[in-house]
């Protein structure tokens, strides 16, 4: 702890350490959003009930509201601006793209690192894909497209 | 059939690599936070506003309040922002401004509000008797009647009379309203997402008294809508100005997710009496629809809720009332499908009952009193295809429905429902520019907004196919003052309104494409006739002889500066006819009867609403709003404490919309439809969804285990047993 | 959203950890999924946050007796993943399956979870009376909208439900946490972890200030069959409206071992007693079963919109029961 007021705390974020000042309320969402800029992480709820601020800390997907900075210390943190690119997109933002799996765009950047992290967690159903995603809302309605998305890349 | 072509979304790869910036994401130097103030109470008025403990907390930046707020020159969109009465629990009555956000709230949290409380009212059945007739439903009569409905249904064959309820709901797009907002001496820059740009650009003008022209709205990415992106956000979004032009300072102003539950607008509570009469052969003869609704203290809103049953179905005798209670609670505002929703609900749960009581089937029977007119106004319709959409029914395999309460799948009793939707046609004036440069790049310019429905990738299809050039050409540029004015985003109504304003546009540049070829003797195409000309393929083609030329290579000879032009539409006004859009909607559930569970397994829903420019995008519309009807059916529910007014369970962990789980597969089938007497031949696919599938799933309901369920949401309770 | 201001430690080993949160005002944070937002909507007011996520409380595995340890900060999801539990307490895994998201469980903790605050709006909302939140203020619930709250156990002062999943399955599965302290480790059945309200509603637990889950330790499932059953208005992703977990172990064709528990009915997972009882030495069959289901809700006190929950967790009952019976 590097003064009680406000810590500096490090981070990697997209692969990159970082060191910031935060105060010690400060959530992983603050912090990346506000202090990092890394505004694909989006504010819909601020109380862990929506999945639209989706990251991955160490590879595992988490609700960065929900997370005290603090105890991220030296975690290393994905972000949806960590995945791809518009000009080089990850093949499940291109799946996105390809199933119309964006609407307003707001829940997309969550339900990409949510879905990615499910691949990952090893999905065998798309059954199973709804149930692992309904932590992700979706108020425009696009389910069923993302759902396609996350099924073609989980080669279900 | 022309096969239309599905460009994929143009803002795509922006928003699913987080490089989409949605307006409180929009940088400035120096922003200051701000936090609102809420009422602890939900009636009366607030006598003092005491900053001075905020003043002395880290980071005060500024407190406005009413008083501050008096610099606004009245007008009714800003009366909460100047007035001290409180009209319900958790309305702000002052913006606290600071460093940080944490600041802020800690700011506003520590001003001390001196307050007079009054007895509120916090329920409609508690102010029964004050119930009024509003001037206006929507934009028609709150009272219609055509023949002699008491009559009919006296003398009917068949009548039911009941009363249908449809709960609070709340728009809860995914983005949370928010402001940031920057004064440079008398101008000001307004970064909010919202439906009406121009709209809220005319409100900052007339509220600060500078012209037009100094306030700049910007809405370029929008997290959603539905309804509530509009006026009722205005009053906290002036504070928010206000601060900044006081303070000299940026400032950002994001409500919570709480706060979108009270503050921006909810979907209309409605209390619906509805009397249906037929005669022995399943025709209507009769029509009674009393709606109620709730409406705020602070202003008279109601839905046109008992429309549908003015001109859905053929029937010569219809009364129609609205009558609304004003309540110490917030103000409803449209949300997806207006009116049309919570009516469908009542008027199509009615026919399914009176199908069986008439030993018809359910789609026969809207057969039978098909509407080959528009009921009320005797005008022919635009195009019709309503009888078309009820053909579906064959695709979902109604045919071999199971007789009620026998179909079966392990724990699930299967039902079957279907119910007609419906939406009308509304246009607004809009205007585009298009430009296309040498190079062939072409930029497009609307000050229209897309709040997720498309507006970006149908405006740029349009553009792109009117010069015969790939969307990869194609620049669209929307949600700015700065822009040509395009319309509001609601009511279903923005294709239809900028698709002739475009397409005029694209005729003026091929146009002048055409002058310019014509009039050069090194062209190929040299004296070719204007009508001679095709655009496709990137070439500029003669129909008449083998000759054609690059476009981009005549407009590098011939218009190096490019070529600019736009194009207007207006209303189509004293139209000769009624234009609505229409769809058929079939469902199946399960219910598990022991557990109360409900869920939908499988929706079919076949829609005409006229010309289609993208299947791709407007399949998501109507899943979307087919989901958003789901989700008033089966979930949505805001609830008010009665002792305090205040909203119990302002979370998505209380407030429940449907999730990835509970969606059923969707068959949408979306048919061609040519309408001549539209501009563009477009209806409108945003509302169709969510208009009639809350009745097709009580329907389904009532097939599977015997229960009619007359209220929204359909829950556990309704159907134990 | 922010609450009041706090400091923050991050414990660097257990006694750090016991010294600090012992201090007036201090809380522990593990996955933090509940007290964030508890803080956030000011139903938490902590002067001091310890971070208790790093210290080495995080094991699963089965001991030599036979029991399943699960440290305290054992995630959810890794839990649940366990190749141990899954075979062996598949009722553990099923209950945290059925909890939260996965965001949530990647998150959240196995003492977290157990020590999770209602989810009453009352509650969760500082603009309303709520005797949990601020004694004294009163239960706006009681009088108020009340589908989601108690029909067992409630008093005047409180009829708000305990919320976690994973509770009522180790309710049922006879589990004990093991509870550390500054001065002694002690061992406390996680059927008797949670008060109900009475007259002091704002303590929701045996835990003392300061205390802190080590650990729970689940017995052998010895050869009984189990289920958890949860019902709620969505299909994914909420708080139970009733749920059940159900442990029975039939030996020679009679029922030698029943466990019941509900949840979304009590301040605490509930025991259903007089039904386990009924079943102990009965064949399995549809009278048992019934017989076992009506003396379930035996003593319900429906509040004004939660009377439905008496017919459910009847249904609810018999369901599982014949989920785990066997009966025809």
């Amino acid at each position: 702890m590097a003064d009680a007021g406000r810590p500096a705390l490090s981070l990697t974020v997209n692969g990159e350490a970082r060191r910031i000042d935060a105060p010690p309320t400060a959530t992983l969402l603050d912090v990346l959003r506000d202090t990092l800029r890394l505004t694909g992480v989006k504010k819909g709820c601020d109380m862990g009930a929506c999945g639209a601020c989706t990251v991955l800390a160490d590879g595992r997907r988490i609700k960065a509201c929900l997370a005290l900075a603090a105890s991220y210390e030296g975690r290393a943190i994905t972000t949806i601006e960590g995945i791809g690119t518009p000009e080089a997109l990850h093949p499940l933002q291109a799946a996105f793209v390809r199933h119309d799996a964006v609407q307003c765009g707001y829940c997309t950047p969550g339900q990409i690192l949510s879905g990615l992290a499910l691949i990952g967690e090893g999905v065998d159903s798309v059954e199973a894909i709804r149930e692992g995603l309904s932590g992700n809302l979706c108020r425009c309605g696009a389910h069923p497209n993302i759902v396609a998305a996350v099924a073609e890349v989980a080669g279900l | 059939m022309t096969r239309v072509e599905s460009p994929v979304r143009l803002e795509a790869a922006l928003k699913v690599t987080g490089r989409a910036v949605y307006e409180a994401e929009t940088p400035m130097t120096g922003m200051l936070h701000a936090a609102l103030v809420e009422a602890p109470i939900a009636n009366g008025r607030v006598l003092g506003v005491d900053g001075g403990p905020a003043r002395g907390l880290p980071g005060f930046a500024d407190l406005v309040s009413y008083a501050e707020a008096e610099v606004f020159k009245p007008s009714g969109s800003t009366a909460l922002a100047r007035e001290p009465r409180i009209h319900f629990a958790g309305q702000p009555v002052a913006l606290a401004v600071a460093g940080t956000l944490h600041e802020a709230e800690a700011c506003a949290r520590a001003v001390r509000l001196d307050l007079a409380a009054e007895p509120a009212v916090t329920a409609m059945d508690q102010a029964l008797e004050t119930a009024f007739a509003p001037d206006i439903v929507g934009r028609y009569p709150a009272t219609t009647l055509r023949g002699d409905p008491g009559a009919a249904l006296a003398e009917a064959s068949l009548v039911l009379r009941n009363r249908y309820e449809t709960a609070v709901n709340n728009h809860h797009p995914m983005e949370p309203h928010s402001v940031v907002c920057a004064w440079d001496g008398d101008r000001v820059v307004v970064h909010t997402g919202t439906q009406a740009i121009f709209a809220t650009q005319r409100l900052v003008a007339h509220a600060f008294q500078i012209p037009a022209d100094q306030v700049r709205v910007v809405s370029r990415f929008m997290g959603g809508g539905f309804g509530c992106k509009g006026q009722l956000w205005w009053p906290w979004m002036m504070w928010a100005i206000l601060a900044s032009r006081r303070t000299g300072r940026p400032v950002r102003l994001e409500l919570t997710r709480a706060q979108l539950f009270n503050l921006v607008g909810r979907r209309q509570e409605t209390v619906q009496d509805l009397a249906i009469g037929f005669d022995a052969e399943g025709r209507l003869t009769g029509i009674d629809h009393a709606v109620l609704g709730q409406t705020a203290t602070h202003g008279d809103y109601a839905d046109g809720t008992a429309r549908v049953s003015r001109w859905l179905y053929a029937c010569p005798n219809v009364a129609t009332t609205h009558r609304i209670v004003r309540t110490n609670e917030p103000l409803p505002i449209p949300m997806r499908a207006p009116g049309v929703a919570p009516g469908l609900f009542a008027l199509e749960s009615a026919l399914d009952e009176a199908a069986g009581r008439l030993g018809i089937d359910p789609v026969e029977l809207r057969v039978r009193n098909y509407a080959s007119k528009d009921p009320e106004t005797d005008r022919p319709w635009s195009s019709n295809s309503l009888l078309d959409c009820y053909a579906a029914a064959e695709r979902f395999g109604w045919s071999g429905r199971p007789a009620a309460g026998k179909a079966r799948d392990g724990r699930w009793r299967i039902g079957w429902g279907m119910a007609t939707s419906v939406y009308p046609v509304h246009h607004q004036p809009c205007r585009v520019r298009v430009r296309v440069e040498p190079d062939a790049g072409l930029l497009v310019q609307c000050g229209t907004q897309d709040f997720g429905q498309g507006a970006y990738t149908a405006i740029g299809q349009l553009a792109a196919e009117g010069l015969g050039l790939p969307m990869d050409n194609v620049r669209v540029e929307l949600g700015d003052t700065d822009l040509p004015e395009g319309p509001f985003t609601g009511g279903s109504m923005v294709t239809a309104s900028f698709t002739p304003a475009v397409e005029t546009a694209m005729a003026r540049l091929r146009a002048m494409v055409a002058e310019r070829v014509a009039a050069d003797g090194a062209s190929p195409l040299a004296d070719a006739a204007p009508d001679d000309l095709v655009f496709e393929g990137g070439l500029v083609r003669s129909r008449s002889r083998n000759a054609a030329e690059g476009l981009a290579e005549i407009l590098a000879r011939l218009a190096p500066d490019g070529l600019e032009t736009e194009g207007a539409s207006a209303a189509p006004e004293n139209m000769a006819f009624s234009a609505n859009a229409y769809g058929a909607i079939f469902v199946e559930v399960g219910v598990d009867p022991d557990l109360g569970e409900i869920r939908v397994r499988r929706v079919c829903g076949a829609f005409a609403a006229g010309r289609i420019l993208n299947p791709l995008l407007a399949r998501s519309q109507y899943v979307g709003g087919l989901i958003g009807g789901i989700g008033m059916a089966l979930h949505e529910q805001v609830a008010t404490d009665r002792a305090s007014g205040r909203i119990v369970g302002d979370t998505f962990a209380d407030y429940l919309i449907p999730v990835h789980a509970d969606m059923p597969e969707f068959d949408v089938l979306m048919l061609d439809e040519d309408d001549p007497h539209l501009p563009g031949g477009v209806k409108g696919v945003g509302m169709l969804g969510t208009a009639g599938v809350q009745a097709a799933i009580a329907n389904a309901v009532f097939h599977a285990v015997g229960k009619r369920v007359r209220r929204l949401p359909i829950r556990i309770e309704d159907v134990i047993g | 959203m922010s609450g009041v201001a706090f400091d923050y430690l991050r414990a660097g080993d257990v006694a750090e950890a016991l010294t600090a949160g012992a201090k007036p005002g201090a809380a522990y944070i593990a996955g933090g999924t509940d007290l964030m937002p508890l803080w956030k909507a000011r139903a938490a007011a902590p002067a001091l946050v310890v971070d208790i996520s790093r210290l080495p409380l995080d094991g699963i595995g089965v001991e030599r007796d036979g029991r399943l340890r699960l440290g305290g900060l054992a995630r959810l999801s890794d839990t649940a993943a366990h190749a141990a539990v899954t075979r062996g307490w598949p009722l553990v895994a099923e209950a945290i399956n059925a909890s939260a998201s996965g965001q949530v469980r990647n998150m959240g903790t196995i003492g977290g979870v157990l020590l999770q605050r209602t989810r009453c709006a009352y509650f969760r909302n500082d603009a309303l009376p709520c005797n949990k939140r601020a004694p004294g203020s009163g239960c706006g619930a009681r009088a108020g909208e009340n589908r989601g709250h108690a029909i067992f156990g409630a008093s005047e002062a409180c009829c708000a439900t305990h919320p976690s999943d994973l509770a009522v399955a180790l309710a049922a599965l006879d589990a004990e946490v093991e509870v550390m302290g500054p001065d002694e480790t002690r061992r406390i059945s996680v059927a008797e972890l949670h008060r109900l309200p009475g007259d002091a509603p704002h303590i929701d637990t045996e835990l003392a200030p300061g205390e802190l889950i080590a650990a729970v330790e689940v017995p052998p499932c010895g050869g009984a069959r189990s289920t958890y059953l949860k019902v709620r208005d969505r299909a994914s992703f909420e708080f139970a409206v009733v749920s059940l977990a159900a442990v029975l172990r039939v030996e020679g064709g009679r029922i030698a071992r029943a466990r019941l528990v509900a949840g979304g009915v009590a301040a605490r997972p509930w025991r259903l007693e007089a039904a386990e009882a009924a079943l102990v030495g009965a064949a399995p069959s549809d009278k048992a079963f019934d017989e076992a289901a009506a003396l379930a809700v035996d003593g319900a006190e429906p509040l004004a919109h939660n009377g439905f929950k008496v017919d459910l967790l009847r249904r609810v009952v018999k369901r599982a029961l014949e989920t785990v019976g066997g009966a025809a």
